[in-house]
């Protein structure tokens, strides 16, 4: 009986089982996810002079108001408009939601506990982020619905406006460490944080994550007094769960690539913490989170750009800036002779 | 492949959540609107054939209905013209009470198309902030009418309430943190860059056009035409209080936004002054107060609540035409009636400013990207009921 439990919890410590189902997986994602809009709710309220959630379970202030929410969903009726296009309809926020979780697999925790290394596991997760808008337009297509089309279109021109200055921004700092490895790029931080050495790229990504996300200035192909609720307008319950909790998987995974280029992933922790993956790991999460809680506490504070506005800032001040970043970090490689 | 077919019509409305009781048809050419058509009468109610089949006082509550974030307006504009009729003017200290009820009404329906148009170019922020201090105004309001938004306050020949006790000391505190506020205001939503992209230079209604079109209120004022009714044709107290016109010169959401903003604070300097110049007096016209029975005169004296006296009950209006005008939060406010000397009036015509500005939908959104929609809209304190009375 001893043996088998602690072969069990040896099981669930291997890599390629800790990572996908725990950390950064599936179990912290959904409580991520549960603190992650109570908190979106509770900061907004903070600033708005109100309460927000309260009544679930009161003594936290309403903590677990997303579990009931979550509850709520789950039984309500799923709603398909005859009109749709079915299997589209019905496999796109499966789609959406899985490959926002998909990218996880390919982080890393610490300098030992990975899932698989690469030497190429920054592009493969890059791409992997990149897959998901495919959906988003191919939603609003399916809903057969005006404002889901023109949603799905708001994606697709932003998508196209953000993706190669966040691409250009991250590939900067593989250019600085010399390596597409996470792994690599984080050990390399020992000493100086990327976010320190490389600021532009730093800001520009940080800024363009919000915007693939849809987070506030830039919550365009959503915008709910434009457009109801953009590709997402025929959704309900359950459905309508997966498709807004792809965005914030999505946000937290890119926020996670954000901690580990930027901000020194798992350090400053000393190496012989590093043997479980507790510690790097909480330490990854903290500063992920911090990064999520600043996007959605930005709902408090701005209203949403037009989408040529958001369209101008990709193209016209990102790209720029991105490629400024590339010149900053081959200047620092020629100066120092590679990190 | 020809124009026409580029074209993708678009109903936003009435089950929009950011529609208001109206449709709006939009023909979209990619991101450009191509034509914006208002389509209105959701929420008719035919207040003005209602009001043929009412007893005179019994319009009051009714002439409120349609626009219910500003209601002094109607109710003040309605007695206005009974009074013409009637031939008789309210005593000095009602037409002060007056217009402290207007005031307070407008700053309170100036912040709700504030925090409107707040949410709708996606800042809750300034849609809770505003919303959330309507409240201090409100609860004034409610103090001195008894009601939180229909006051009814205004009758014909004065007011229904006396000043409550300690009341120029809560105005002066939700004065003082109304003013507190507005910093807010400014450091988070009316100089947020992002506000200031969204608005300027959007829906720009030159000074030519808001004149040919009639446009009436903050509106008109913000493409520069100093047009206020309560200079032009001054009323209740106004002739005696010290006050601005507020123009903007640019014409666009931006400068709407700022009117509303800076007559918020020009109405904190009107109560101030009210409230310093206040007279002594009676509330009503003398002829009602002999109307009313001794034992209820006291009683009146006591709480300050007027009793009505029993002719209110079957008010007869002399025979003959009368307009009055009223600047309302929305703008000018008109009312015509006709009386053939009955119980009722023989026509009520009633002009709201809304209804001026319908226009303004299909004339400011040509050309503009989809999401201006709502960013015009909302500029425009638009209140579909009010239109639609």
């Amino acid at each position: 009986m001893q043996d088998l439990l602690s072969f069990l919890i040896s099981l669930l410590f291997r890599p390629c089982i800790f990572i996908p189902l725990i950390f950064p997986g599936l179990t912290v994602i959904f409580i991520m996810l549960l603190m992650i809009i109570w908190l979106e709710r509770k900061i907004a309220a903070k600033v708005q002079l109100r309460y927000g959630p309260l009544y679930v379970f009161k003594p936290l202030g309403g903590v677990i108001q997303t579990v009931a929410d979550l509850l709520k969903d789950l039984f309500q009726e799923p709603i398909i408009p005859k009109t749709v296009d079915k299997i589209a309809f019905l496999l796109t926020p499966i789609m959406l939601f899985g490959l926002a979780y998909l990218p996880t697999v390919v982080i890393p925790v610490s300098p030992t506990f990975y899932a698989f290394r690469s030497d190429l596991s920054l592009l493969l997760l890059l791409t992997l982020t990149t897959l998901a808008p495919i959906f988003t337009v191919l939603m609003g297509w399916a809903s057969n619905n005006k404002f889901s089309l023109i949603g799905g279109l708001r994606e697709g021109y932003l998508v196209i406006s953000y993706e190669i200055p966040m691409f250009l921004s991250a590939l900067s700092m593989a250019v600085l460490y010399g390596s597409l490895d996470l792994v690599d790029i984080a050990e390399a931080q020992k000493g100086i944080w990327g976010l320190f050495l490389n600021p532009v790229a730093g800001i520009s990504m940080l800024v363009l994550i919000y915007m693939s996300t849809g987070k506030f200035p830039f919550e365009i192909p959503e915008a709910e007094s434009e457009i109801v609720a953009g590709a997402y307008t025929e959704y309900s319950g359950i459905m309508y769960g997966l498709v807004m909790g792809a965005s914030y998987v999505k946000l937290y995974v890119l926020s996670l690539v954000y901690a580990i280029l930027f901000l020194g992933g798992w350090n400053p922790l000393p190496a012989s913490m590093m043997d479980n993956p507790l510690l790097p790991g909480a330490m990854l999460f903290a500063k992920a989170f911090i990064l999520i809680a600043i996007g959605v506490f930005l709902r408090a504070v701005y209203p949403r750009f037009r989408i040529d506005q958001a369209m101008n800032i990709g193209w016209k001040m990102a790209l720029p800036f991105s490629i400024l970043a590339i010149f900053i970090s081959l200047g620092i490689v020629t100066i120092t002779g590679g990190m | 492949m020809s124009l026409e077919e580029r074209e993708l019509e678009v109903l936003i409305g009435p089950q929009h959540p950011a529609s208001g009781h109206m449709r709006m048809i939009a023909k979209i050419d990619g991101d450009i609107v191509v034509e914006l058509r208002p389509n209105i009468g959701y929420v008719h109610r035919s207040v003005e054939k209602l009001a043929e089949a009412k007893k005179f006082l019994q319009i009051i509550p009714l002439v409120e209905r349609p626009s219910l974030a500003d209601t002094t307006a109607n109710n003040l504009a309605y007695v206005m013209a009974l009074e013409k009729l009637l031939g008789l003017e309210a005593p000095p200290r009602a037409q002060y009470l007056r217009t402290l009820l207007a005031e307070i009404n407008r700053i309170h329906s100036h912040l709700y198309g504030l925090g409107i148009h707040g949410v709708m170019i996606g800042s809750s922020t300034a849609y809770m902030w505003c919303f959330g201090d309507r409240e201090p105004f409100i609860e004034l309001a409610q103090e001195l009418t008894g009601a939180r938004l229909s006051y009814s306050y205004i009758i014909p020949g004065g007011v229904r309430r006396e000043l409550p006790s300690r009341f120029t000391e809560k105005v002066e505190k939700a004065l003082r943190y109304m003013e507190n506020r507005m910093k807010d205001y400014f450091n988070l939503y009316l100089n947020n860059p992002v506000t200031r992209a969204r608005l300027e230079g959007v829906g720009v209604l030159s000074k030519e056009d808001a004149i040919r079109l009639g446009v009436a209120g903050p509106n008109l004022r913000a493409s520069g035409v100093p047009y206020d009714v309560r200079k032009v044709e001054p009323y209740a107290a106004y002739p005696d209080i010290d006050f601005d016109i507020i123009t903007e010169k640019v014409g666009d959401a931006f400068a709407r936004v700022m009117v509303r903003v800076k007559e918020i604070q020009e109405s904190i300097r009107i109560i101030r002054q009210v409230l310093k110049k206040m007279p002594e007096g009676p509330i009503l016209h003398e002829k009602y107060i002999k109307a009313i029975s001794p034992k209820m005169r006291e009683y009146m004296k006591e709480t300050g609540e007027v009793k009505f006296p029993g002719i209110f009950a079957n008010l007869r209006i002399p025979a003959g035409e009368a307009i009055s005008r009223v600047e309302g939060g929305r703008g000018e406010v008109i009312f015509h009636i006709i009386s053939d000397g009955k119980m009722s009036p023989y026509r009520m015509r009633m002009v709201t400013p809304s209804f001026r500005n319908v226009i303004l939908f299909e004339h400011l959104n040509r050309g503009v990207r989809v999401a201006d929609i709502p960013a015009i809209y909302g500029s425009l304190d638009y209140f579909p009921p009010e239109a639609d009375r």
